[in-house]
């Protein structure tokens, strides 16, 4: 009863000043470092007898050699394939037969791994975490078997998808640096060049617990947790840090373009993406808000003046990257039949220059806080969502208090702010453009 | 924080006057208590896919999970209203659901009527443009979807806000139910949109596959439809939508449903307020007709031109929601097209065809479809459809292993209890008792019955639904490469990625 009454006189001040936002309840968690460097972050949250683990390793593509492109996400996969005391395939079984969820995944900056589970299962999830980051089985076989799925995966997503390449040539032409220029699925024929040799070294190298963070939150018990967690993760050896990743991009001097043929496209598809700092730049949140004014929704710019009233495209989407080096702010469109290439993009270059020069209205920079708070409420829904972002933002921003300081930021973003990043940003010599067209179709009745 | 947090919990559940709590699990503490022992008898044979060493510490503790219920009421414009008031987070999300204004009551000549009739909806009312609805909501970070498949029987209006955005979501929702204007500029200019969709769809092989087999399965039956044409989009007007809304989205036979931050009392208040022009129309209940037995199976090759890859899908049509087969078909399912189910084990896992295969089954009013499908390399059609049939064979051919059958049906009941902490999901649950006419206890004894399923009748159900001698094939590929493999597994027809048949 006091709950909501509290919340009622909340609302009544803020609406008196004009704003929209009832506060939200802070995250509460405890960061702790055990003696092998593993940072481990705990959240407790009762709302439901669930708990999330996520374990954050610092490794992504951008750790990946030359001749080696794909390796994070093949050696991912290699995660799941057994350790000293769990067999292959194991891991997700048990997972799973509990009623739970997991996966892996890999970018540019991190490889993750998660699982929920009910309550009573926090000792099965924290044995398999340990298990497999102490003693991964590394054999020949599970390796040309995920090698295989990995190859599957690539032609599933990219080989044999419209646009696939498209995809993987922006960041080739826009990057020079070359942790952030290839792929993160990486080349066949890196991907069949890959060794055990390979996979066991840089499991030493970047599987270490100190290359890592572990989160849990949910329905768990903060102190008894923690020992859990030090009696399964706490002798695991640390390793010699990896080197740093050179994360350093030359600044773009000109304009590069560039219009290939896709075998699978129906229609003429425009990429263009605007080099932009790392997400931990100050400048950030105002490009999020920027993406929000251009393409957020069918009241965006982009939706009502390029798609319902011009009808150049089906739609245009605008959003920045999230990236620990070089970032992009990237705008896509597909163009309607019987348009232009060359009105859709004068008609996108149209909007960022209306945005440059302004006004911005009131409601658009609303709607950007709005999201903001929406999104960290849906947060407090899930805690997978929360433990993955509490680790990675630790890993990243050495600051896993982050996301209790997000709709706050983003709602400090005024509309100068987004005129300053969108004439600082959105610049023609700083941008690479794709136009990707689709070949020529056989003659008729040929397959 | 604990002390607090069950708090709030239990003054939410006394204020939803929740009867009792009910102890689901305790019918299924054999399953959830399954101890996993190395090579215990009855284990399926070891592979690449799973070996199970049995060291990892998995917990005997029941697992106590309660089946929330929702409030209930019945309006006089024939409104059924529920309510699953969950006060955890400030937000509520709503749902109302008319059944008779689905695709399947589409005329043949104009499908996808019911669908452009629901997003129109949302394009202009009496009062207010398409850009203020959509200005409105997004300023408050809220949503309205008005949405109609191609192949159901009902229409739904749904959306969600933030509690304190909430009445005015629903405000406007009432304002797109009731007084939409079909405004003539908007309508040619989704129609734009729309036909860039339907080029764009061509391109996908999922689109594709699902297209050919839902018309080898279902015919010329409105189960069959997958989506609009340019033809059927051509023939649709304005005034037959117009006349589709009034005569079809009305209260009769309709539900709404709310989940989150709202009582019975508020949610009956905010209806009774804001949908009181919503009058009973007199309607009839609608009716479906089952769809027709298909032909006897054939392969049936897409051609898509530069693929790599070949998109397999085996099936047929499946059952009624209220068939008891239902149950045991779950469970047989779960075994072989399941999460690391045995399709995943052999295909992908040991013999690396795949990235990703699985099957499932649709079931409403009418016969739905069964499906087995995945995507390999090109070079590997023939084993892996091979393979793929042959794993079919084995669930109708020998009773699934004891151990097998166990974790499955414990990963199910486990799965499920896990649900239940989500009231959306609690919620969709006795929405399919309400759209099916299942018994009132179906999900507190569900548990139980999944629990209950015997290797015999997990394979009963395998050799009836998976009858070889109706499982239809069909493959989106490169036609230069697999149309002499698909040729050896029956009778082929080819059909263009237009969906013309090819000579």
């Amino acid at each position: 009863m006091t709950v909501a009454l509290r919340r009622i006189a909340v609302l009544g001040i803020v609406a008196a000043l004009g704003l929209a936002a009832a506060p939200v309840k802070k995250i509460q968690f405890t960061d702790t470092k055990l003696k092998n460097g593993l940072r481990v972050i705990i959240s407790e949250d009762h709302a439901a007898p669930v708990f999330a683990v996520a374990v954050n390793y610092n490794v992504g593509s951008r750790d990946e050699r030359k001749g080696r492109t794909g390796f994070a996400h093949l050696f991912e996969h290699m995660m799941f394939k057994g350790s000293a005391n769990v067999g292959p395939g194991e891991h997700p079984h048990l997972i799973f037969a509990n009623g739970g969820s997991m996966n892996g995944t890999t970018n540019k900056d991190r490889t993750l791994y998660f699982e929920i589970l009910p309550a009573n299962q926090l000792d099965l999830a924290l044995f398999l975490e340990a298990d497999r980051m102490r003693s991964l089985d590394i054999t020949a076989a599970n390796l040309d078997n995920q090698r295989n799925a990995v190859q599957e995966e690539r032609r599933l997503r990219v080989d044999n998808q419209p646009y696939g390449h498209t995809f993987e040539l922006i960041d080739e032409l826009a990057f020079e640096n070359y942790a952030y220029k290839h792929s993160v699925i990486g080349s066949m024929a890196d991907l069949s060049a890959a060794t055990v040799d390979d996979v066991a070294s840089f499991f030493k190298t970047y599987y270490a617990p100190n290359n890592a963070v572990l989160s849990i939150v949910g329905d768990v018990d903060t102190k008894v947790t923690l020992e859990k967690v030090r009696k399964h993760f706490e002798s695991i050896p640390s390793q010699p840090p990896p080197a740093a990743v050179d994360i350093t991009e030359p600044p773009q001097k000109e304009e590069r373009r560039r219009t290939v043929e896709d075998g699978l496209a129906r229609l003429t598809r425009l990429d263009m993406v605007y080099k932009t700092p790392p997400s931990s730049s100050p400048d950030d949140d105002a490009l999020r808000v920027l993406g929000t004014v251009l393409s957020s929704g069918r009241s965006s710019r982009f939706f009502e003046n390029i798609v319902r009233q011009k009808q150049l495209a089906s739609n245009v989407s605008a959003f920045g990257g999230q990236s620990r080096g070089p970032n992009l702010f990237s705008i896509v469109g597909t163009v309607n039949p019987g348009k232009s290439v060359a009105e859709l993009e004068a008609a996108i270059e149209a909007e960022i220059e209306r945005v440059k020069a302004g006004p911005i209205e009131e409601w658009e920079i609303e709607k950007a806080r709005n999201n903001a708070r929406n999104q960290l409420v849906n947060s407090l829904g899930s805690a997978l969502d929360r433990a993955v972002t509490l680790g990675q933002d630790a890993l990243f921003y050495n600051d896993p208090g982050r996301i209790n300081t997000r709709a706050e930021r983003i709602a400090k973003v005024t509309a100068a702010d987004v005129q300053r990043v969108a004439t600082q940003y959105l610049v023609k010599t700083g941008r690479t453009v794709v136009i990707t067209v689709p070949k020529a179709a056989p003659a008729k009745g040929e397959l | 924080m604990r002390a607090r947090s069950d708090n709030r919990m239990l003054a939410s559940l006394t204020a939803q006057a929740i009867a009792i709590a009910v102890v689901l699990i305790a019918s299924a503490a054999a399953i959830v208590t399954g101890q996993m022992a190395p090579g215990a008898p009855g284990q399926p044979p070891s592979s690449a896919g799973l070996v199970i060493k049995g060291k990892a510490p998995v917990s005997n503790d029941v697992l106590k999970v309660t089946l929330p219920k929702p409030q209930k009421a019945d309006l006089p414009n024939g409104l059924h209203l529920m309510v699953l008031e969950d006060r955890r987070l400030p937000r509520i999300a709503f749902q109302i659901i008319v059944p008779g204004a689905g695709g399947y009551y589409d005329p043949p000549a104009m499908i996808g009527l019911s669908s452009y009739t629901a997003q129109m909806m949302r394009e202009g009312t009496t009062t207010k443009s398409s850009q203020q609805i959509s200005q409105e909501l997004e300023t408050m970070s809220a949503n309205v979807t008005v949405g109609s498949g191609t192949s159901g029987t009902f229409a739904s209006v749904s959306g969600g806000a933030l509690t304190e955005s909430f009445p005015r979501l629903f405000e406007l929702s009432a304002d797109v139910l009731l007084n939409p204007s079909f405004p003539a500029d908007e309508w040619d200019r989704l129609k734009v949109r729309t036909r860039t969709g339907l080029i764009q769809q061509r391109t996908q092989p999922g689109f594709l596959s699902a297209e050919r087999f839902a018309k080898v399965i279902f015919g010329d039956h409105p189960a069959g439809r997958v989506s609009p044409t340019p033809e059927t989009l051509d023939a649709i007007t304005r005034d037959a939508m117009v006349e589709f809304h009034r005569t079809r989205f009305v209260p009769d036979h309709a539900l709404i449903a709310f989940a989150g931050d709202i009582s019975l009392a508020e949610a009956r208040k905010l209806v009774e307020g804001k949908l009181a022009a919503w009058k009973k129309a007199g309607a009839a209940k609608p009716t479906t007709t089952q769809p027709p037995v298909p032909g006897p199976p054939k392969v049936y090759l897409v051609a898509r031109p530069n693929s790599v890859q070949t998109s397999l899908a085996v099936g047929m049509q499946s059952m009624v929601r209220t068939d008891p087969d239902y149950v045991p078909l779950t469970v047989a399912n779960r075994v072989l097209g399941g999460t690391m189910g045995r399709l995943f084990r052999h295909l992908r896992e040991e013999k690396g065809y795949t990235y990703g295969i699985g099957s499932g089954f649709s079931a409403t009013d009418f016969r739905g479809q069964w499906q087995a499908s995945t995507q390999v390399r090109t070079e590997v059609t023939e084993p892996a459809l091979n393979d793929l049939l042959a794993e079919i064979a084995e669930m109708r051919d020998k009773a699934v292993p004891e151990k097998e059958l166990m974790d499955a049906k414990r990963a199910i009941v486990a799965g499920f209890a896990l649900s239940l902490e989500n009231p959306n999901q609690v919620l969709n649950y006795y929405v399919q008792n309400w759209l099916y006419g299942l018994p009132a206890d179906y999900w507190d004894t569900y548990p139980a019955k999944i629990s209950a399923v015997t290797a015999a009748q997990a394979q009963a159900a395998a050799a009836k639904y998976w009858d070889a001698s109706k499982i239809q094939i069909v493959a989106v590929g490169d036609a230069g490469k697999i149309t002499d493999i698909l040729k050896k597994k029956g009778t082929l027809e080819v059909y263009d990625a237009d969906g013309k048949a090819v000579k």
